[in-house]
């Protein structure tokens, strides 16, 4: 049995569609697709497909990802690539098809490309010289504070004619480990500087394993 | 990939739900604008959720598509947090495919399903800047069309509309885009256009006809106002089922629809003649499609959208010839396929051990049957012809099967309802709970759930019962309050639901065309998502009547006369009226009518087939 990984774009109308939907639109092509994914074998057999670090309603990304499993040794994953592409919503293109080299377990980091509205550059100013930026972060086990300075010193960012722009790289944990969604950040800005949080692009660009490289 | 301007963006990142509003779901049609002739709307007056389980909307949104130079799309109406930004941030209601505007395009057609939808459409229309009245819009708006079940009586939401559509849309609504690609090619105004529009079969343009009133109220006449128009309307239909392949592929929702499912029309129309039932009559003559082309077309459907779950859809599906032979051809590929089959519409008195057996393979739900009255005598007046005895075996067997939920619906209201019927709907659903115990091999552990659904009879047009009065809502309140003094039973659960929106339905049903006044007041006073509960208000519906100048009770509480004209007797679907009221008076005797298939009511909706409905010769069901 191969874990095979899918990676996929997510962008423009797909970044409204949520983990949820995500799932049964997947389970769906695949199921369209005839390929020979493998299905779990209980009472209803269905088949077995789980997503990596799942992005927030609203972010686009070009490193999503998800895994089946098949028992097809000699599986050619080009063809697989080409037979999943059409059937796929508005916004998802597929990168790639490929026996999976990394546990999703191995995955720390995510980095991000961010645009915001040319007039946040003040918001970002004082956020560089904030000597703390505290947040709240929700989880299944309540609330949190945490401090973003302590994963984000500071913000880098190059200003363009209309927007300013930079990349974050932020904890992307699977589990019981640390994750931060870059959701906070514009959060903290939104609360400081009223800047609006519809107005920043968050695009996922990257996710990394624990010794530094792309997970694939 | 066009990029989401940034207002909608604004708007998506504050509301519930954002994937209802961006489209983009596998199987939706995207084609290059400046290469289409006509661009048609297709608006569903209701949410995302409730529009995309509509399977008319993905049979005619499948039809048009196929002429390569004319492009349907959709529209839904925006949920109240949606609708608000909108509104604030001066998005005008766009169609999911191009978002472009509904104003932009050539037509703007609405679905009638619902009475209560009514105020949905002029929000809709208000929402995309275009003027609600078909009198304030001149050939640089859109057409405004309607089709569906609420145009057998169009009248209350006739001004709004340049035409409505009686009858099927298959053939009436390819042929109504051919018209409109041909009169913007030669530059036709609207008037001419609206001429030609009335040629086509089942086409009723409402600006061609006056209505004129007697002093009570009453309608004296509906009459064309010019030449070349038919005095009445004749429904269009299909004639032959197999002439037009079902859908194949399906635009599947991304988020959850109510009906998210591979769905076959199997048949159309019911043999049936249930008095109180508005689809059994519109919709006749019965037609069938053949199991070849159902178990065809519904495994490319399956393998075209991915669903695993397939439902053939009719008004009766078990009344289907050669049901058997349909579930064998589907049963021959769909467990490979991992799809499972569901029958919704399966009727108590041929509902059979192999029936249940073919599409219980996959899993056990629970089980519904429509007895729709408590005792026999009120079961033989509305021709519901089903006895205890049916329903009993229907019950053994489904317990047998392991079964052990059972939903049994009901009316309220109904013609010469006493309360001994009420009484038998109680007692009915503890003969059912009795049955479950008096099977020795019940499953062990486990109880019987018995739900009892009440709904509240609303008189429609084009029944037998169109001429009865609507039961008023004190007396509905006396009624379930006395069948909850009946039921004395854990096992019994009783659903049955306020009856204000009922009132509403029953006004609307059979109002006349003074009502959209009426609407529109209401609309302007706030009301949309009248058949969500949280939506309505009833009072400010009353205060629009009283603007109006109109008793709401004059068209749901009021008998009318068997031959009084009524405002929807210049539409024709087929039913004559001397059968309606044949029907009515054998219903006050609690006579009893055969199903067509047996013998032949002399309905008269056989002219539209131009033949008998049936070969009588055969010896069937």
């Amino acid at each position: 049995m191969i874990t095979v990984r899918i990676r996929f774009e997510k962008v423009g109308e797909a970044a409204y569609i949520s983990l949820l939907d995500l799932q049964r639109v997947f389970h769906r092509i695949l199921k369209r697709s005839g390929l020979p994914v493998y299905y779990t074998q209980g009472y209803n057999p269905h088949i077995y497909l789980s997503f990596a670090c799942p992005l927030s309603l609203g972010q686009e990304s070009v490193c999503e990802s998800c895994e089946v499993k098949t028992e097809e040794e000699q599986a050619d994953f080009a063809a697989w690539q080409a037979i999943l592409q059409p059937y796929m919503p508005q916004g998802i293109r597929v990168i790639s098809v490929a026996p999976a080299r990394d546990k999703v377990t191995e995955i720390e980091t995510a980095t991000y490309q961010i645009a915001l509205p040319a007039a946040a550059a003040p918001a970002l100013e004082a956020y560089n010289a904030a000597e703390q930026a505290v947040v709240l972060k929700k989880s299944k086990r309540g609330q949190k504070e945490t401090d973003l300075k302590a994963y984000c010193k500071q913000v880098e960012y190059t200003v363009g004619a209309q927007e300013v722009s930079f990349t974050l790289t932020l904890p992307c944990g699977t589990g019981e480990a640390l994750s931060l969604n870059p959701g906070l950040l514009l959060g903290y800005l939104q609360q400081t500087h009223n800047i609006p949080p519809w107005q920043c692009r968050v695009l996922r660009t990257c996710l990394y394993t624990k010794n530094g490289e792309e997970f694939c | 990939m066009p990029q989401i301007p940034m207002q909608l963006r604004e708007a998506l990142s504050l509301v519930q739900k954002p994937g209802r509003y961006t489209g983009g779901e596998p199987g939706c049609v995207y084609k290059d604008k400046s290469k289409v002739d006509v661009r048609m709307a297709f608006c569903f007056p209701d949410t995302y959720e409730i529009g995309m389980s509509f399977l008319g909307e993905k049979i005619l949104y499948a039809l048009l598509n196929r002429h390569e130079n004319w492009w349907c799309e959709r529209a839904f109406m925006p949920w109240t947090d949606m609708k608000e930004q909108m509104e604030r941030l001066q998005i005008p209601l766009y169609c999911l495919e191009s978002k472009d505007a509904l104003r932009e395009f050539d037509i703007v057609g609405f679905s009638l399903e619902y009475e209560l939808c009514y105020t949905n459409i002029l929000a809709m229309l208000d929402l995309s800047g275009i003027p609600l009245r078909a009198a304030d819009r001149d050939e640089h708006w859109p057409l405004v069309i309607a089709g569906g079940p609420c145009v057998c009586n169009a009248e209350p939401m006739a001004d709004f509309f340049d035409v409505m559509q009686l009858g099927e849309g298959e053939q009436m609504l390819q042929d109504i885009c051919a018209a409109v690609e041909q009169g913007k090619k030669q530059g036709l105004s609207k008037q001419q256009l609206l001429e030609s529009l009335a040629q086509i079969p089942g086409v009723y343009v409402p600006s061609f006809y006056d209505v004129t009133y007697q002093p009570d109220g009453r309608i004296e006449a509906v009459r064309p106002n010019r030449p070349g128009v038919p005095e009445r309307v004749t429904k269009a239909i299909v004639k032959d089922m197999d002439s037009f392949i079902p859908p194949e592929d399906f635009v599947v929702p991304l988020v959850g629809a109510i009906q998210d499912r591979a769905c076959v029309e199997v048949l159309r129309g019911c043999v049936r003649g249930c008095r109180f039932c508005q689809a059994g009559q519109i919709y006749r003559p019965f037609r069938e499609r053949s199991p070849e082309v159902i178990s065809e077309s519904a495994r490319r459907l399956c393998r075209n959208t991915g669903y695993d779950e397939l439902s053939l859809s009719s008004l009766s599906t078990s009344d289907h010839s050669r049901l058997e032979d349909i579930l064998d051809k589907l049963n021959a590929w769909a467990e490979a396929d991992h799809v499972s089959l569901s029958l919704p519409s399966l009727r108590v008195d041929n509902f059979s051990q192999s029936l249940v057996e073919k599409t219980t393979k996959v899993r056990k739900s629970g089980l519904t049957f429509a007895a729709e009255a408590g005792t026999q005598r009120l079961r033989d007046v509305i021709n519901k012809n089903v006895t205890w005895e049916q329903i009993e075996r229907g019950c053994r067997i489904a317990f047998a099967e392991g079964y052990t939920s059972v939903k049994l619906y009901f009316m309220m209201g109904l013609p010469t309802e006493t309360m001994e019927d009420i009484q038998g709907i109680a007692d009915t659903a503890q003969k059912v709970v009795d049955l479950f115990y008096a099977n020795p091999d019940r499953p062990k552990g486990k109880g019987v759930q018995v739900t009892i659904s009440v709904a509240c009879f609303v008189p429609k047009p084009m029944t037998p019962f169109q001429f009865c009065a609507q039961d008023k809502r004190d007396i509905l309140r006396e009624k379930q309050k006395y069948l909850l003094s009946c039921v004395r039973s854990r096992k019994i659960r009783v659903n049955y639901h306020d009856s204000a929106t009922s009132v509403l339905e029953g006004v609307f049903a059979k109002g006349d065309r003074r009502l959209g006044a009426v609407i529109e007041t209401a609309y302007r006073n706030g009301a949309f998502f009248d058949t969500w509960e949280e939506y309505f208000n009833y009072d400010r519906w009353l205060e629009a009547f009283r603007t109006c100048g109109l008793d709401p009770d004059f068209y749901n509480y009021r008998t009318i006369a068997l031959d009084e004209v009524t405002p929807w007797d210049h539409l024709d679907v087929g039913v004559s009226r001397a059968h309606l009221v044949r029907e009515y008076q054998k219903a006050l005797c609690a006579e009893t009518t055969q199903p067509c298939n047996r013998q032949c009511s002399g309905c008269g909706a056989n002219k539209l087939l131009g033949g008998p409905c049936f070969d009588y010769s055969k010896d069937s069901v």
